[in-house]
């Protein structure tokens, strides 16, 4: 059954994003990229300048969705909120360096995502895991599955995107659960429209065999 | 004739909805008979349905008020370069904070975590809480930061004499003033030991003393250095 409150939810946050003045060019039907860009450099020169209020503007236009992409690339909720506060910091360090060449949402996806891989791959070095590129294909396919049987569950699926290879979940979040384009996905993971196409591909697969198995363990 | 191998990122745009009107017409015509690609992409349209209806998580409150005094003890340059310009006894200061937010993080995500819907496989990771074990947490977390303001009180009382009579004055008013609302979250914590509300108000309180002292020790460094810029910052900031 269809939660419409949680359609409201997402849908009025996604009409926020449209209408927020740091967004991309390519979300933004009503502004032209010039007016985008200019909003955002003229954002950045007052957080440059100390303006705290620009700061705090940024950071409540961003931090929700960061703090679920952050909390789901983890995998843990507890950990999310330091993770949050220190990609802002790093936001607020690295603020000199944007140049305008990408919208400043990009910019801050961009470096989020990055932190958030950074920290994946440490914790799966330390514990002796081997971590996936993003730009090399999947080397092990993936088994077909028995076809799924009726809705997803929220739980179920929010196993399932724990079970992912850091990349593509990185991937996957950003277009299935945050709605971005392929384009823009490319441009925060950094790398292209046809790669984040193939690890979305490659998630929705593994997150099928996942859910499928599941299914098959509990009937 | 479309061999299924091929058509990966057909599907995925299929999926999606991107694909231009003779492109679909061809892929939905290998559908009707191909039962493996059909089941796939019924399944995918769920998938992504399912995605997009995931439960919105919202960062706690405080996230963005930690933030801000992380950014006003250090508003110009990042932690590795803040680390090599302090002197050791301030640094000796700055390890000090660091080890207690370490420290304590961990008790206080257990202690007062809003977050009642969890994932299972990170539930599953520690012992279930009990008001026991959540009020033995926090009573340790509070002591670790307790310390860490004894140990900052220490340097700071030292050395406030360098102090401006008047900054000294605007100083120990703050201090008071925060003194009262740390007495008032014990006082409530008393009433109610396993009250959220009054044990993250508490933690606020020992967080501000804990920065404002931190911001004290800085300036009175950069004072000491002659460096009146940073020192003026500082100030700035201390009076904020």
């Amino acid at each position: 059954m269809v939660d419409t409150n949680h359609f409201t939810r997402r849908h009025v946050c996604l009409c926020e994003w449209y209408l927020s003045p740091s967004t991309s060019p390519e979300m933004t039907p009503s502004n032209s990229a010039g007016d985008v860009k200019s909003a955002d450099l003229d954002l950045v020169g007052r957080i440059r300048s100390g303006d705290e209020t620009a700061f705090e503007a940024l950071y409540r236009q961003h931090a929700t969705r960061l703090y679920n992409l952050a909390s789901r690339m983890l995998g843990t909720r507890g950990e999310a909120d330091d993770l949050l506060q220190d990609i802002f910091l790093l936001a607020y360090r690295k603020i000199g360096s944007f140049r305008g060449e990408s919208s400043l949402g990009t910019w801050l996806y961009r470096l989020a995502m990055n932190h958030c891989l950074d920290v994946l791959r440490n914790r799966q070095t330390r514990m002796g895991m081997q971590t996936d590129s993003l730009d090399e294909p999947d080397a092990a396919p993936v088994a077909s599955p028995v076809p799924l049987v009726g809705a997803v569950s929220r739980i179920d699926l929010e196993r399932a995107i724990e079970t992912l290879p850091p990349a593509c979940r990185a991937a996957f979040l950003l277009h299935d659960v945050e709605g971005f384009g392929h384009q823009e996905v490319g441009a925060m993971l950094g790398i292209s429209d046809g790669t984040s196409k193939s690890q979305v591909h490659k998630a929705r697969m593994r997150i099928r065999a996942y859910l499928a198995h599941g299914l098959k363990v509990k009937n | 004739m479309m061999n299924c191998e091929d058509l990966n990122e057909a599907l995925v745009d299929l999926v999606d909805g991107r694909l231009d009107g003779a492109e679909q017409r061809s892929l939905e015509r290998h559908l009707e008979g191909c039962a493996n690609c059909r089941a796939l992409v019924d399944d995918m349209r769920s998938i992504r349905a399912a995605a997009f209806m995931l439960d919105r998580r919202e960062p706690q409150p405080e996230t963005w008020s930690k933030l801000r005094a992380a950014i006003a003890q250090n508003p110009n340059s990042a932690r590795s370069e803040t680390r090599s310009r302090l002197p050791v006894w301030l640094a000796a200061a700055a390890a000090l904070i660091v080890a207690t937010g370490i420290g304590v993080w961990p008790l206080l995500n257990r202690a007062a975590s809003p977050h009642d819907d969890a994932p299972a496989a990170s539930a599953s990771d520690s012992p279930p809480a009990t008001v026991e074990s959540v009020t033995a947490e926090f009573e340790a977390a509070e002591k670790h930061y307790q310390k860490a303001i004894d140990d900052l009180q220490t340097i700071a009382n030292k050395d406030t004499g360098e102090l401006d009579p008047q900054v000294a004055a605007v100083l120990q008013k703050n201090l008071t003033v925060i003194d009262q609302a740390i007495s008032e979250s014990r006082d409530a914590l008393k009433a109610q030991p396993a009250n959220q509300t009054a044990q993250s108000g508490l933690f606020d309180a020992l967080r501000t003393k804990v920065a404002l002292l931190q911001q004290t020790v800085e300036l009175i460094n950069e004072m000491r250095k002659g460096n009146q810029a940073e020192a003026g910052q500082r100030l700035q900031t201390l009076s904020q």
